[in-house]
């Protein structure tokens, strides 16, 4: 019989039916052996490319490294990577803006969304259409926004200041002052990602059982006591793992302000990750680079933890 | 309680159809910015005219045929690294996933728990080791470069989806593949694959495009013009005085176009990807 001949390490008499042979211990031990076979590529890819630079950029930022032309060395273990960052003027506000950043887009990403999802969701023909829709935003280059949002924002020739001078508001240079290039820099992520917001939400509505609504329909309820008292708790395993990963994205911006503003003016947009990036690769300052990315990085985990503890109840089942 | 009905084409304004007009103006008009800017003649680009006049192909042929920036090249680049890695992606995670949702392994929770803990990790973190380590083994500029570290970025999530989906699928599958005495290899692609193709697809197309609009690692480890990325290229455009808005937009929107396609035709699977938790937007 077939299986006796695919299975000779079971050592099972032949007679035995097949479906016992399945339920037999060596046989869920050589399962075993051939589950962490199927897994060992994937972890072994991972695992060099995440966890053992991880380890690297830990032992680095510890270290007086210094990085030339040809190479590297490591000239001993030093803390003054971390006490050159920690008491630094431009890490604290790189700090400031990031966190800062990061709370009011992904706010008034998560209201807007919010919004357009309820709105969409009342569509019956078009939504399939709206969605479609949101999802270009979303599939977009960043790199490709930013160098739109920087067309927009040009102070000679940019649409934004033809229409500004046309409302009678001046010819501001938008990026050039430091609270509105912020805000420019905040308009184009949102932008962008709004869209994605929405589109979870919607995901997440449309799941929500009908019933509940009639009954509280019934029961007098209005509008906004419905949405307050029903659809957002329901929605909130939704919206809580919609902003997790908004706000871990936003933590890391990178690509938006290398292209629009370079950090600047000045460093009223420089980011942690520009942050690193400029000390590791333009300013050979290698060291405080890599303790300014191991700090973010620590931070992202922190708050991550923090995050899954808060919403443990709603993600955690999901997961 | 009724209202009264309103005729001709006013029953058609209410809140709702006003509301999504307005996002759609949103979203739509600076996409409408990107494009027409792409067929705007150096006359059009500087001025800010909302219909363009003289309408040009300049912008494109000038793209493919810089030499400076060869847009052609940094396109072919793109996809030879993108599709590289989604077949790399796929395969490991549909054996990944194959062992994390249907084999009696131990420690199959902490694999998945560490798994969500990786892809959340910010690639800021790993670029300065992984520079020194490629640089000493001459892995800059190339195209391994750029594809073994995606790989690992986008296999965490791409497992987590394959996981999911073979969770669905009865058991009597792979029993009936047994008695027929199919290897676990056979098993796994010629009688689970095909039960799973709509994770393939989620999970394909989400790591088509962290591929296509990675931006970070893709400028720390290939700033060569032979081995640039799209982003990179488009980034990178900027000449010493004037942005070349013109070609810059031609460009963006050749990079574009393919990728919207492609999440327009699968958008049930992005969507569904999407619902399914773990997407870095």
């Amino acid at each position: 019989m077939a299986e006796v001949s695919a299975h000779p390490s079971t050592g099972v008499p032949t007679a035995t039916p097949p479906v016992i042979v399945g339920r037999s211990d060596v046989y869920r031990r050589r399962m075993a052996r051939l589950g962490w076979m199927f897994t060992a590529p994937a972890l072994f890819f991972i695992g060099a490319v995440t966890l053992f630079p991880i380890g690297f950029a830990v032992l680095l930022s510890f270290e007086n490294v210094n990085v030339t032309g040809a190479g590297f060395q490591l000239n001993g273990l030093t803390t003054a990577n971390y006490s050159l960052v920690l008491g630094n003027s431009e890490w604290h506000y790189a700090l400031v803006f990031t966190i800062g950043f990061t709370v009011v887009t992904v706010l008034v990403e998560l209201i807007l969304g919010t919004m357009i999802a309820l709105l969409l969701e009342r569509l019956t023909k078009a939504r399939g259409m709206m969605m479609a829709i949101l999802l270009i935003p979303w599939s977009l280059v960043t790199v490709i926004s930013a160098q739109l949002w920087y067309y927009i924002y040009n102070p000679t020739y940019g649409v934004l200041d033809s229409i500004l001078s046309f409302l009678g508001l001046g010819n501001p240079v938008i990026l050039g002052s430091n609270a509105s290039a912020i805000m420019a820099m905040m308009a184009a992520d949102i932008w962008k990602t709004t869209p994605f917001v929405a589109i979870i939400v919607l995901a997440g509505l449309v799941m929500l059982s009908t019933d509940i609504y009639e009954a509280a329909e019934v029961d007098g309820a209005t509008g906004w006591e419905t949405f307050w008292k029903i659809t957002f708790p329901l929605l909130r395993p939704t919206i809580g793992l919609a902003v997790l990963f908004r706000v871990l994205q936003a933590f890391g911006l990178f690509d938006l302000p290398y292209v629009l503003t370079q950090g600047g003016p000045g460093y009223a947009t420089t980011s942690l990750a520009i942050l690193a990036e400029k000390a590791m690769f333009n300013d050979n300052q290698f060291g405080p680079g890599v303790a300014v990315a191991t700090t973010t990085a620590l931070l992202v985990v922190l708050g991550c933890f923090a995050f899954l503890k808060v919403f443990r109840a709603q993600v955690g089942e999901e997961v | 309680m009724r209202t009264r009905k309103r005729s001709g084409w006013r029953r058609y304004i209410n809140l709702v159809t006003v509301g999504v007009t307005l996002v759609l103006i949103a979203v739509l008009l600076p996409l409408y910015w990107l494009v027409s800017s792409s067929f705007k003649g150096p006359a059009g680009i500087f001025s800010a005219n909302f219909f363009p006049k003289a309408l040009t192909l300049n912008n494109y042929s000038q793209a493919l045929n810089g030499t400076a920036n060869p847009f052609g090249r940094y396109i072919l680049n793109s996809v030879i690294v993108a599709l590289s890695t989604t077949a790399l992606v796929l395969f490991l995670a549909t054996l990944a996933g194959y062992a994390l949702g249907r084999l009696p392994m131990r420690g199959k929770l902490p694999i998945l728990m560490a798994l969500l803990m990786i892809s959340v990790f910010p690639a800021i973190a790993v670029i300065a080791p992984l520079f020194l380590l490629m640089r000493s083994i001459n892995w800059l500029n190339s195209y391994q470069a750029l594809i073994v570290p995606y790989t690992a970025f986008n296999l965490p999530f791409a497992i987590w989806i394959m996981r999911n989906y073979m969770l669905g699928i009865p058991k009597e599958m792979e029993e009936t593949a047994r008695i027929d005495g199919a290897g676990p290899m056979r098993t796994v692609f010629s009688i689970i694959v095909p039960q799973v193709k709509p994770g393939l697809f989620t999970a394909g197309i989400f790591c088509f495009s962290a591929c296509w609009t990675e931006f970070l690692m893709a400028i720390s480890f290939n700033s060569e013009t032979n081995y640039r990325t799209i982003p990179v290229g488009i980034a990178n455009f900027g000449a010493q005085y004037v942005t070349p808005f013109g070609i810059i937009f031609a460009a963006a929107t050749m990079a574009s176009v393919p990728i919207a396609i492609l999440v327009l035709v699968f958008r049930r699977s992005v969507v569904s990807g999407l619902t399914a938790g773990a997407v870095k937007g």
